[in-house]
This record gives C-alpha cells, sequence and structure tokens, in this order.
C-alpha cells in the first residue's frame, strides 16, 4: 500500500541508485484525531512513510473549515489547514455515533499498528474509542490526545490556542509589565504538541519492534505545554528554586539593553540583534567598520551601561542599518560572524531564493485542484527521504478502498453507505 | 521485569549545545538510549549547562528568573550542575569529560564514536570539522551511525554562515513578526524561543525515524535538520496564505489565526490575574452570551455568525474586558468552562506549581537533593506509556558524573590510562582554571 518516490531535497538521493525504502514503511496508523494536533502527529509519521489512515466524521474534519483557501475559494478540498496537515493520508468516513459505524471501527483496528486518538474523555467514553476500550478490540498500541488527560478537575474542559498557551505555556511573560500577556502566532502552540504527539507514537513503534509488546500511550496537551523548553519548564524551575516568578519586562528590545541587543529597524523591516558586550559586540563592531565603536572604553562591559555609551551607538548604528536592506545586513553578519537575523514574514519566507533552492517548498499535485505550493519538509534524511507521495485526501476518497481491505464486499459497502454509516 | 525501554540498546555520543540539541537526545534518552554527553572542561559552551561558569549570586539576580533563578538565588560555586534553564534537559543522560581538540582526547571520542548507534551535534558552524569529525571520518569509524546535525539554515546554500540562536531562528522563520501588540512596532517583541521547543522535537522524530530504518537494514544515514525551515512549519497557516493568496498578516495579537471570535486575554480582579476566553463556534458564543445572562451588546443582530463577531471585535473586546475586570479568575475559568466556553487563566510559573489539576499529571517528578541543589520537584517526560518505563530515570547529570563508567566501563581504559588521562585535565568534574578565570 505505502509507495516511495524518489526524494526532492538537496541530500535526498538514496545512495547507490536503489529504490529508496520510506522509514517508516509498513508502519500502519489509525488516526482518530481532527483538527490540528493529532492530525500534525500523524502527518509526520505519514509524510516519512507510514501509512496513515485518517477516519473523518461526516461532513469531515473540522480543520477543513479553516482557511487560508485556495485562490481565496473557500471549500472544504480547499482549506489550508487541512492541506498542510494531512498530506499522505487515505479518508475514510465513519459515523461513530452510530453502532454500524463502530463495528466497521472493529474491523479497522485490527489493521493497525497503532490507533491515535484526540476526542475529548466524555466523547469517547459515548463512542467507545477509549484506549481501553480499543485495545480489547486487538492488542495494537493506542496513543491518546487529551486536553487535560483523563483524569483530574479539568479531565473535560476545552482548550483552544490561545487558553493552551495561556494555561499550559509561558504566556505570562510574554509581552509588556503593564499590558495584557500575549499568544504565540497562529497556532504553534497545537502543532507543537503534535510533535510531542509524534515522538510518544514513535517510542511505541520502537518498543512494539523490539519487545514485541503494545501498550496504551498518553499525551495532554496542557503537560506538553507545561513542560515546553521554550522557557516554560526553566521558569517553572526556577521558580522552585528560588522563588523567581518570571515576568513580563517594563521594555523590550532597544530600550530595554545596553549594547545592541532585540529587534531593530532597517531599510525594509527588521532584524534580530544580539551585540551586548564581549565577543558579538566585536563581530557587530568589524561588520559596521566603525573605528570609534573600537576605542579602549568599548572592551569594559560597566561603560555598556552608559547614557553615554548608548547615545554613541544609536548615532551610528541607525543611520547604517536604515541605509540598508534585511538581505544586505545579513550578508555583512555573516562574513563578520554577527549574531543577527531578519524577521522574516510569511511572504518573505516564500520568496526567499535561498530557501527555494534547498527546497522548502513542495509542489503539490491535487486529482482536483491541480499542482499547488506546500510547506515542505522540516528534514532531510539521506536515505529515507522525506516525501509527499499524495496530496491531502479529498473526504472519504478512501473508504470503499479501505473498507474492501477490511473484508467488505461491494453489497455490505453500499448498505453501509446508504444508512449513513460511512461515506 | 524488562522495563520496555523503546531505545534499549541504543547508544548516543552527544555533542548537542543549547536548548534544541540537548532537548533533541533528551527525548531520546527518555525512551532509553543510553545518552553520552562528550564535554570539554576547557571548553565553555554558551547557553548550554548555565549562563556563565563564574556566576555570583548578584549577577544571577540580574538574569531573567528562568536563566538566573538558581537554587535560593545562589548558583554556588557549579552553576553548571544547578541552572533552571539547563539542568532539567540533561535527565536521563550521562556526562564525561574530555578535551577533544588534543589527539589523545579525540581518540577517546572516536572510540566512543565506534561503539556509537547515533551521533548528535549542533555546534557553531565549523567546529565539528575543526575537531577532525566531518561526516565521512565518522562512518569510517562506524559506518552505520546516525548523524543528526542540527545547522541554523542549512548545511548548503548561501545562508550556510549564518550564526544565531533561538531568537534569531524564529525571526528567519516568521514567529516574531506574527506576534506582538497590534499597536506596537516589532521592536517591542521580547524574545521566545518556540522554535527551540520545536526543533528539538522534530530532531527526535528524525532521529527516531533512521534509528527504526537502521534496526531493519543495518544502515545508517545523516539528518540534516535546517532550524529556521524546520521551524517555519509552526506557522503552516500563514505561509500557505503568503503562497496560495500573496498575502502576510502581521501579528494579529491575542486574535484568533483560526477566526474564532471573541478570543482574547482579559484583566481580573486583582494584581496580575489574566483570562484568557475563546468563542470557538457559534455554540460557544451563545453559551457566553447565556452566561453573561444575555445583554443587549451580546445579543445584537449579525453577533451570531463568527463574521460578524469578527467586525464587532474591538466592541466586544472592550464589553468583556470590563465584565471580566471584577471577577475572579479561578470563579470565572471554572463557570465558564462549566456552561461550555473556552476559557482558561494565565499561569504564571508559580500558579503552575499551585494548580490542582497540574499538581495531579505526571509532568513532574521528585528527585532527591545532590551537593548542587535541594529535592525539588523536576520537569519530567510530557508521555506515559503503561508498558514502558519511561520517566526520570537518573537525575540531570552533574558535569564529568560519569566518567569512570565511561572511561572504564564503555571504553574499557585500565588504571594507569585512567590516571594518566585526569592527570593531563581530559577527566574532570569541574570546568579548567582558564574557564573559571583562576
Amino acid at each position: 500500500m505505502v509507495q516511495t518516490n524518489e526524494g526532492t531535497g538537496t541530500i535526498g538521493a538514496p545512495e547507490g541508485g536503489e529504490r529508496a525504502v520510506a522509514a517508516l514503511e509498513g508502519v500502519t496508523v489509525l488516526d482518530l484525531t481532527a483538527h490540528i494536533a493529532g492530525p500534525y502527529a500523524t502527518k509526520l509519521l505519514a509524510d516519512l512513510g507510514a501509512r496513515v489512515i485518517k477516519i473523518e466524521r461526516p461532513g469531515g474534519d473540522p480543520a477543513r473549515a479553516f482557511g487560508p483557501w485556495l485562490g481565496d475559494e473557500p471549500g472544504i478540498e480547499r482549506s489550508g489547514t487541512y492541506q498542510f496537515l494531512n498530506t499522505n493520508k487515505q479518508s475514510v468516513v465513519l459515523d461513530l455515533k452510530s453502532a454500524a459505524g463502530r463495528a466497521v471501527l472493529a474491523r479497522l483496528v485490527p489493521l493497525a499498528d497503532l490507533v491515535v486518538v484526540g476526542q475529548p474523555p466524555a466523547v469517547a467514553e459515548r463512542l467507545h474509542t477509549t484506549p481501553e476500550a480499543l485495545r480489547e478490540v486487538a492488542d495494537v498500541n493506542v496513543l491518546s490526545l487529551t486536553n487535560f488527560g483523563w483524569t483530574g478537575p479539568y479531565r473535560d474542559y476545552s482548550l483552544s490556542e490561545t487558553v493552551l498557551y495561556a494555561m499550559g505555556g509561558e504566556m505570562f511573560s510574554h509581552g509588556l509589565a503593564g499590558r495584557e500577556p500575549l499568544k504565540l502566532g497562529g497556532t504553534a502552540s497545537l502543532i507543537q504538541c503534535g510533535a510531542m504527539a509524534a515522538i510518544a507514537a514513535l517510542g511505541a513503534v520502537h518498543a512494539s519492534e523490539v519487545h514485541g509488546i503494545s501498550q496504551r500511550i498518553d499525551v495532554s496537551l496542557f503537560d506538553v505545554q507545561l513542560n515546553s523548553v521554550d522557557r516554560r519548564n526553566s521558569a517553572i524551575l526556577a521558580y522552585r528554586f528560588s522563588g523567581r516568578v518570571n515576568s513580563r519586562p517594563e521594555a523590550a528590545g532597544p530600550a530595554a539593553a545596553a549594547g545592541v541587543a532585540g529587534v531593530f529597524p532597517c531599510a525594509d523591516g527588521y532584524l534580530e540583534i544580539t551585540a551586548s558586550a564581549g565577543a558579538y559586540w566585536r563581530r557587530f563592531v568589524e561588520m559596521l567598520d566603525e573605528p570609534t565603536l573600537r576605542e579602549p572604553q568599548w572592551s569594559d562591559p560597566a561603560w555598556f551601561g552608559t547614557a553615554e555609551a548608548r547615545a554613541q551607538i544609536d548615532a551610528v548604528l541607525y543611520p547604517w542599518l536604515l541605509d540598508r536592506t534585511r538581505l544586505e545586513i545579513w550578508e555583512a553578519a555573516r562574513g563578520a560572524r554577527a549574531i543577527l537575523a531578519p524577521l522574516f514574514t510569511a511572504k518573505d519566507l516564500y520568496a526567499d531564493a535561498v530557501f527555494r533552492e534547498r527546497g522548502l517548498w513542495e509542489q503539490v499535485e491535487h486529482e482536483t485542484l491541480g499542482t499547488f505550493p506546500l510547506l515542505g519538509r522540516p528534514y532531510l534524511l539521506s536515505e529515507t527521504p522525506w516525501s509527499i507521495r499524495r496530496a491531502a485526501p479529498r473526504l472519504g476518497q478512501d473508504t470503499a478502498a479501505v473498507l474492501a481491505e477490511a473484508g467488505y464486499d461491494g453489497a455490505a459497502i453500499d448498505d453501509l453507505t446508504r444508512s449513513g454509516a460511512v461515506a | 521485569m524488562s522495563a520496555n525501554l523503546p531505545l534499549e540498546g541504543i547508544r548516543i555520543c552527544d555533542f548537542a549545545a543549547v536548548w534544541a540539541g540537548q532537548t533533541a537526545t533528551m527525548y531520546l534518552a527518555d525512551l532509553g538510549a543510553d545518552c553520552i554527553r562528550v564535554e570539554n572542561p576547557y571548553v565553555w559552551n554558551p547557553a548550554t549547562r548555565a549562563a556563565a561558569p563564574v556566576l555570583p549570586a548578584a549577577v544571577a539576580a540580574t538574569l531573567p528568573p528562568w536563566m538566573g533563578g538558581h537554587p535560593d538565588g545562589d548558583p554556588g560555586p557549579r552553576p553548571w550542575n544547578n541552572s533552571p534553564a539547563f539542568i532539567h534537559v540533561i535527565r536521563n543522560k550521562r556526562s564525561f569529560t574530555v578535551d577533544s581538540r588534543r589527539p589523545e582526547g579525540l581518540a577517546v571520542v572516536k572510540s566512543l564514536i565506534a561503539i556509537s548507534d547515533l551521533i548528535a551535534e549542533n555546534l557553531a558552524r565549523g567546529t565539528f570539522e575543526k575537531l577532525g569529525l566531518d561526516d565521512e571520518t565518522i562512518r569510517a569509524i562506524r559506518p552505520d551511525i546516525v548523524i543528526l546535525h542540527l545547522p541554523a539554515y542549512g548545511r548548503t546554500g548561501a545562508y550556510v554562515e549564518g550564526r544565531g540562536y533561538g531568537a534569531h531562528i524564529d525571526g528567519v522563520a516568521g514567529s516574531t513578526i506574527q506576534r506582538g501588540y497590534r499597536d506596537s512596532a516589532p521592536e517591542t517583541n521580547v524574545q521566545t524561543f518556540a522554535g527551540d521547543f520545536f526543533v528539538g522535537m522534530h530532531a527526535a522524530v528524525a532521529a527516531l525515524a533512521a534509528l527504526r530504518h537502521r534496526r531493519r537494514t543495518g544502515r545508517g544515514q545523516v539528518i540534516e535538520l535546517a532550524q529556521a525551515e524546520c521551524s517555519a512549519s509552526m506557522f503552516p497557516q500563514a505561509a500557505l496564505d503568503a503562497a496560495w493568496n500573496s498575502r502576510s498578516a502581521g501579528s494579529l495579537a491575542n486574535r484568533s489565526s483560526e477566526g474564532f471570535a471573541p478570543n482574547g486575554v482579559f484583566a481580573a480582579r486583582g494584581d496580575e490575574q489574566w483570562l484568557a476566553i475563546s468563542c470557538r463556534s457559534d455554540a460557544e458564543w451563545a453559551a457566553l452570551a447565556d452566561f453573561l445572562g444575555r445583554p443587549g451588546w451580546a445579543t445584537a443582530p449579525g453577533l451570531e455568525s463568527a463574521e460578524g463577531r469578527w467586525g464587532a471585535q474591538d466592541e466586544l473586546e472592550a464589553e468583556l474586558a470590563n465584565w471580566v475586570a471584577t471577577r475572579d479568575r479561578d470563579e470565572l475559568f471554572r463557570d465558564l468552562q462549566e456552561a461550555g466556553v473556552t476559557a482558561g487563566p494565565v499561569l504564571s510559573a508559580k500558579d503552575a506549581t499551585e494548580d490542582p489539576h497540574a499538581q495531579q499529571s505526571p509532568v513532574w517528578q521528585q528527585l532527591p537533593a545532590t551537593a548542587d541543589y535541594p529535592a525539588t520537584e523536576f520537569p519530567a517526560p510530557s508521555f506515559t506509556f503503561s508498558r514502558s518505563d519511561i520517566r526520570i530515570r537518573t537525575a540531570p547529570a552533574l558535569l564529568g558524573e560519569h566518567n569512570e563508567y565511561v572511561y572504564r566501563e564503555l571504553l574499557g581504559i585500565g588504571e594507569e590510562e585512567y590516571a594518566r588521562l585526569e592527570a593531563e585535565g581530559h577527566i574532570a568534574t569541574t570546568y579548567a582554571p582558564e574557564i573559571l578565570g583562576r
């Protein structure tokens, strides 16, 4: 069932011209998750060669209702959120609210090495899709993604990107003192949780293949964020160690730090610069090629904190930056080993010739939508290339084929379709 | 009884630094790999074990808490063994020391590579090659090894010499420009390190895939994860809006990129009490309106739909802010959730330790005291397995804690040689005097 193609990455071609074998060839995943976190986890598996059978509710994964839309035209097959998160998957529509739909599910579970579930606990109990119920059907790994786990006072509470980062992540210290704390862009926190679930899923695959066991694996989104390395687990440990609480600063960027540290403007946008006292400062000054900043007082860290130092820096720095573009400055910085980078918008990233040449963007062929660009591989594997073998599935595109594989004949599939149990 | 560890028998030669690299190997160590940190007592790797090798309490106090909040505010003589920013990414690992820049040290490293299944590095550009550890050399020593590189912008292309930490990589990936207040320029954006978290996890995913392939075929491979490219996948909606519709949204601040409205963070009664509220559907909006007692502003025509509410956000946010301001954050959180509205408190680090739900979760694990820190709850793996023994099995490795294990047990080095390497400063549990400024 799993087909592998040649990879397109710069180091993607396997040695010796042999047929590339996908890293996760032979792993079958039955995916009952929806929206963002769960589908991202199974996308990571699918893009490395696992076969992922996605179970969608009648009407489809709610992610199909989220943009951006291809050509700004809404439609359940045109959702950017869905197209990105569901590459290389098959779509089977099952109504798990019906007994007939659940009976079909019970025949699909034994096909899988790993079942991934994401319904809220109360819903899973109603639909008989709890990890226990599924593991009674067959001896398979079941990975459960929940908002808050299966026990505890918040068990049945809901989450959004904003609430997840507020409670789990380090929102409290993101932003400025006296103003509201801020979320991250987009749905970054939810997607992060999907990556953690993929680690757990692959752990289960290894445990199965090495020890011959299957098991239940639990990932709660709240827990993933509480232990985010993006200043969250460290902030919590620091509080336990010292009683100090990470909070939002009074000011940020140029106004807050000695030397040059933070976000600065230039001719066509902004740069993140780290050039406080020491080696990073010396490299930065080398980049500016400004003799006055090489005078002896600049080797004294205390001098950096003075208003005079600030004024001298600013007098040189801003005209230099505002006279140059981000890419010009970044190039100069690379030559001097200075630590800075441009702030890219999504359009900058799409237009960037260097990332294009490296193959960051993938052209995907879709049966009905034609060819469109998709954000491509997060990593290059030299022997087992990441690849998009198939665009995200149309709703129910694989229902009949997968049911046939599970032993249903044409008449039975017709009956199930007529009853609305499958679509 | 077997611990059923997924990566039982896998050894990692770990040159990973900072957060992205060190978390990558930590997840593999959590899953049972024998992860051996290669540490050089003559080299201070920035942002890898602590803010600085010598860190007086007065200096630590000037650092942000996540970086400077050492036990009782005092890092003591070994800041590298108790940094809140880094010690937790050393859980389940072992540490040994060697000066890999000297020939006899490099020989030790090479003998470790010869018995390793994976080698990981994200050192500054050129460092590994300068040590003489290019891919070809590594594969000559161990042909079936998996090599994990995490360059900032790739090992090929014009940006190859680009240097940066998490904040710079976040900048290029598009993270920085998509957050911040809507009424101020990006210059006021504080640093976050979302990409470090994301990259560390993805590097572990790629390594797990490569290790599976290796087990089935006997073949290793080279993984190249360009951190900025990987981090871009945190923002697929923005990326595709740019690619498909030539559009780049700036920051939406606390508004929803998914079109939920209202969606925001509001001040509740008291000091620094913030509540996040998201109406993810028309049903949640109706539930919120009901909960509010259906005041006029909440039931105005047009607000039944998300599109209508999106256009009325300024007004809705102002009304909600007024309404939340006089109420208790935690009561409102529980009441709104019980009423079917997605809401949650902005938990400070202190709040998180006191949260009644988090206290019952497996996310922290008590570890005993060492000479460098007191008994404390440490961050534990964020996943639980019913049959594999996934937890903090060994406490964060102190510098050089496993010298005996690595040199004697793994590498079979005898008494005399061990004593010589120790005398020559390779084997140590502290940094060299020149690093400590003595």
